[in-house]
């Protein structure tokens, strides 16, 4: 195995926190006063203000989801909607305030920027603290910012899509951060550009009681293509977090954008977030989502197949250990004639752990030639443990080909006994298992993300017994 | 048989009235709180009740439908017909069956009384076997609109008890049938196998091939003791103006198996629950079922596999075809409980749309709260396959019975798992006439004037 045994600790490793440095808070709780006042904050144009506005209108009106996981212990009055860290942001790392770059540093971010990535951007509670991109990208247009910054300096692509991907009143949670969002990343990429490395976004939320709530709008242009990876941890505090963020993705004609996500806040933290992306024509979307941390999730990356010949895949991960709700899945809305999508979802479930995958495929009258393949698999590995898998399919062409297939199992005890055979303890052999489990995900991963993330499973499965 | 009528009148207090008259004293409280249940409940909604997303039943309207009419069109030709239709599908099982009118008919018992099994109608039963018949009405408890009002207004009916230890000799065919005309039924059938006896039970539903108005609001009741086993088939051919909304629950004991058939192939639109309770370990249902819909036919089937205690194993397939503008509703749930471990459970749905206005959703769904198991689900929905066309068309087969003898392939598995010969044979000729165009909807006017 690639994990080392020293390596392995039970804690969760990102728990510590950074003594409070913030100089702008608004006070806790919600209301159209802290809306106003996080949007004069940023000195936004009027048009901004009004949206938040609406949307927070729109919160209101909005019930709780009824279905999903147990959300009966967010109390929204007791949350602080925007925290700023520092007054300016940098881009040279050593302009970022001690203490913010010591986290980051225990997070190995400079390090992995100087490694492999072509742009890093950190958010540290409400704001981005430091971002920085390759010059050859920057002199080939490429834009890679927090969006406040976006809104900023390129007011006129940011105005053409926010917000029309996921409108403000799209679901309780998504007016939410439509109200009160801050930070993210604003990545455009020009006609036929390739950025061949990664871009990375880090989110960390240090405060008590804290909401974070970021926005990400990425826009291919026609034929270029861009791979963005997010992660994200938070300090174990005994009060809950929460964590709702959007993301907009809009992949032009024969585009191509993939969207890797490493989730592992810490398990006070409520991660509700809408994702969708819209693919034109022979555009070809990718969501890589990996669900590791947090107490409750409830995410459903979603692609609308809008063009003829658009792709869309999600691969999706999830481990729940103990008290922990995964409400995963994914969404292929199939609106263009010879689309295809396909959907690849693993999932574990240890100790108390439960997981779910939610899924929809839809066809619309005028997509035919449409080709979905979906395929879940779930692992038990204690008797606590649960699983749930909800697909839903709705097929309005005849000419598609849709398949579906789902398991729930829990560890074959002939894989076991034929590891221990071979000399392997038993949690040894489960662990080796559930990595081989979680091997369609993985490959996908830049190395360094690969080897990060067998650690975290191997801490997540210390102590297992098959 | 003699049959005691109540007074015409339609869905409503009225109704249940006429009902109380004949009940005995149990039944009467039984009805009563159903009726207030009923009385409570709202009726399921699209946007409210997540199992009727798909299946909108906002332009029904329950109290406009009769539940005692005194006069009826087709009565006795109506019997006539179910009688040619057991004579097809199970020649020589007792017949009985029920029209809006109670129970009509009870025929051929006698091998069945000989054995000491006790079959008749429901109405019969309740008088002299309540603690029988309570075994199979305790396990539909009044807990939704459809099922309060069945438990307070469900009249004639079927009623089949093998006591331990006894194999049915010969199969009960279960006839279930209404002229149209805005009437409101309300078929039961309640079999309560005790501990290692075997039955075979068709119940079977069908109205004129009329656009009438028709509610059938109707029940199964499968009570299998320990040991036991029951194949069950059923077949539903009501005309094309009627509601069916139903409910097949079998509920297993200990190493008891069911085989389950189910053909559907009539109504405006159904909803029709086929659940299955593994309650005793090492229990075992197997199920299958075919479903045709054309025209505008809305035909929604939801399955309950819930695992209760270890070692149980249910499967269950369904394939569903669409044509025209019909629309098929597949959704289902695994449900594995804690104590249920070593279960086995998958379930199959497959789609074939036939036309560019026909839809197929389908939804299988897996709780599970067990490690040890083994559970899964497959769903698929295509259309014909062109490679699969182009090859018979090129052994000289014209592309329209090209179609239809590949629709009739892809029905053929789910077909051989009904438990029933007879039963196989006559669901295959009705879906191949539906293949061929000729709705299968409601018995045609030859058949029951034949009679």
């Amino acid at each position: 195995m690639a994990v080392e045994a020293h390596a392995l600790t039970k804690d969760y490793k990102y728990g510590f926190h950074d003594i409070d440095i913030s100089v702008f808070r608004t006070e806790k709780g919600l209301s159209p006063e802290v809306v106003a006042a996080i949007s004069a904050h940023k000195e936004e144009p009027e048009w901004m203000l009004k949206f938040r506005l609406k949307a927070l209108n729109h919160f209101y009106k909005r019930p709780m989801p009824a279905w999903g996981a147990d959300l009966s212990g967010i109390d929204f009055d007791n949350i602080y909607y925007y925290v700023k860290p520092v007054e300016e942001q940098s881009r040279s790392w050593d302009d970022v305030p001690q203490s913010i770059r010591d986290t980051f540093d225990k997070l190995g971010i400079p390090e992995a920027e100087r490694k492999f990535l072509a742009g890093v951007s950190a958010q540290y509670d409400s704001e981005v603290v430091y971002h920085s991109i390759r010059e050859d990208l920057d002199k080939l247009g490429v834009i890679f910012g927090d969006c406040d910054t976006g809104l900023r300096e390129h007011p006129e692509i940011f105005r053409k899509y926010f917000g029309t991907i996921i409108p403000a009143n799209d679901n309780k949670f998504a007016a939410l951060n439509s109200a009160v969002w801050s930070g993210g990343s604003f990545v455009y990429v020009p006609a036929g550009v390739h950025v061949d490395v990664p871009l990375q976004a880090y989110f960390r939320i240090n405060s008590d009681n804290m909401g974070q709530f970021e926005r990400t709008l990425i826009i291919a242009e026609e034929g270029s293509f861009v791979h963005y990876i997010e992660g994200c941890t938070a300090p174990t505090y005994s009060s809950d977090s929460l964590h709702s963020a959007v993301v907009e993705i809009i992949a032009h004609k024969n585009a191509h954008v993939r969207y890797t996500t490493i989730q592992n806040w810490s398990d006070n933290v409520y991660n509700l977030v809408t994702k969708r992306a819209v693919a034109y024509e022979g555009a070809t979307v990718e969501w890589i989502d990996g669900n590791l941390g947090s107490k409750v999730t409830m995410k459903y990356p979603a692609i609308y197949l809008m063009g003829e010949r658009a792709h869309g895949e999600v691969l999706s991960a999830a481990f729940a250990g103990d008290g922990q709700h995964q409400d995963a899945g994914a969404k292929c809305i199939h609106v263009a004639p010879n689309t295809t999508s396909q959907i690849i979802s693993r999932s574990i479930s240890k100790g108390t752990g439960r997981t779910s995958y939610r899924g929809h495929i839809k066809v619309y009258p005028k997509a035919s030639g449409v080709k979905v393949n979906v395929r879940c698999d779930a692992l038990l590995l204690d008797e606590e443990a649960q699983s749930d898998t909800y697909p839903y399919m709705d097929i309005e062409n005849a000419d598609v080909e849709i398949g579906h297939e789902a398991t729930v199992s829990k560890v074959g005890e002939e894989q076991i006994f034929y590891l221990m055979s071979r000399g392997l303890s038993e949690s040894d052999a489960t662990t080796l298992i559930v990595n081989g489990f979680f091997e369609p995900f993985v490959k996908e991963l830049p190395m360094e993300y690969a080897v990060e993330l067998n650690r975290l499973l191997a801490v997540q499965m210390e102590g297992a017994v098959g | 048989m003699t049959v005691d009528l109540p007074v015409p009148g339609l869905v409503g207090h009225g109704a249940l009235e006429a009902r109380l008259e004949h009940a005995p004293a149990w039944l009467q409280q039984r009805r009563e709180l159903a009726w207030r249940r009923y009385t409570e409940l709202p009726l399921p909604s699209s946007s409210r009740d997540e199992d009727w997303r798909r299946t909108d039943i906002s332009a029904l309207r329950i109290e406009d439908f009769v539940a005692d009419p005194g006069e009826t069109t087709h009565g006795e030709a109506l019997i006539d017909a179910m009688r040619a239709m057991r004579d097809a599908a199970a020649p020589g099982a007792a017949f009985v069956a029920s029209t809006r009118l109670g129970n009509r008919a009870c025929e051929d018992t006698d091998q069945l009384t000989a054995q000491g099994i006790i079959v008749g109608s429901l109405d019969a039963a309740a008088r002299n076997h309540p603690e029988l018949v309570q075994r199979g009405l305790d396990t539909i408890p009044p807990d939704s609109a459809f099922l309060a009002l069945w438990n307070a207004l469900w009249w004639g009916g079927t009623f089949v008890y093998v006591p331990p230890s006894v194999d049915a000799r010969i199969p009960v065919f279960a006839a279930h049938t209404a002229a149209g005309d805005n009437a409101a039924i309300f078929p039961a059938t309640i079999v309560v196998l005790d501990s290692n006896s075997s039955l075979t039970l068709i119940d079977a539903y069908a109205s004129p091939a009329t656009d009438a108005p028709l509610l059938s609001n109707a029940v199964s009741a499968l009570v299998i003791g320990q040991g036991a086993r029951l194949d069950y088939c059923t077949v539903q051919r009501w005309g094309a103006g009627a509601w069916h909304m139903a409910t097949h629950r079998a509920t297993l004991a200990k190493d008891a198996r069911l085989r389950f058939f189910g053909a559907t192939l009539g109504a405006r639109l159904q909803k029709a629950y086929w659940e299955v309770i593994a309650d005793g370990a090492g229990s075992e249902a197997l199920l299958s079922g075919v479903c045709f819909g054309d025209g505008t036919q809305h035909l929604d089937h939801q399955s309950l596999q819930l695992h209760r205690a270890p070692r149980t194993h249910t499967d269950l397939l369904l394939k569903v075809a669409v044509r025209d503008r019909a629309r098929s509703v597949y959704s289902g749930l695994i449900e594995v409980e804690r104590e249920a471990q070593q279960t086995d459970a998958y379930v199959q749905n497959r789609n074939l749309i036939l036309s560019d206005g026909a839809i197929a959703d389908s939804v299988p769904r897996l709780e599970i709260r067990a490690n040890d198991v083994r559970c899964g689900h497959g769903a698929t929905a295509g259309h014909i396959d062109s490679a699969q066309r182009f090859y018979l068309m090129s052994r000289g087969v014209p592309a329209e019975v090209a179609d239809r003898i590949i629709v009739s392939g892809f029905m053929q598995d789910a077909l051989d798992r009904c438990p029933h010969d007879g039963v196989r044979a006559f669901a295959a000729q009705l879906l191949d006439e539906e293949i061929a165009g000729r709705s299968q909807a409601g018995i045609t006017a030859p058949e029951v004037d034949a009679a």
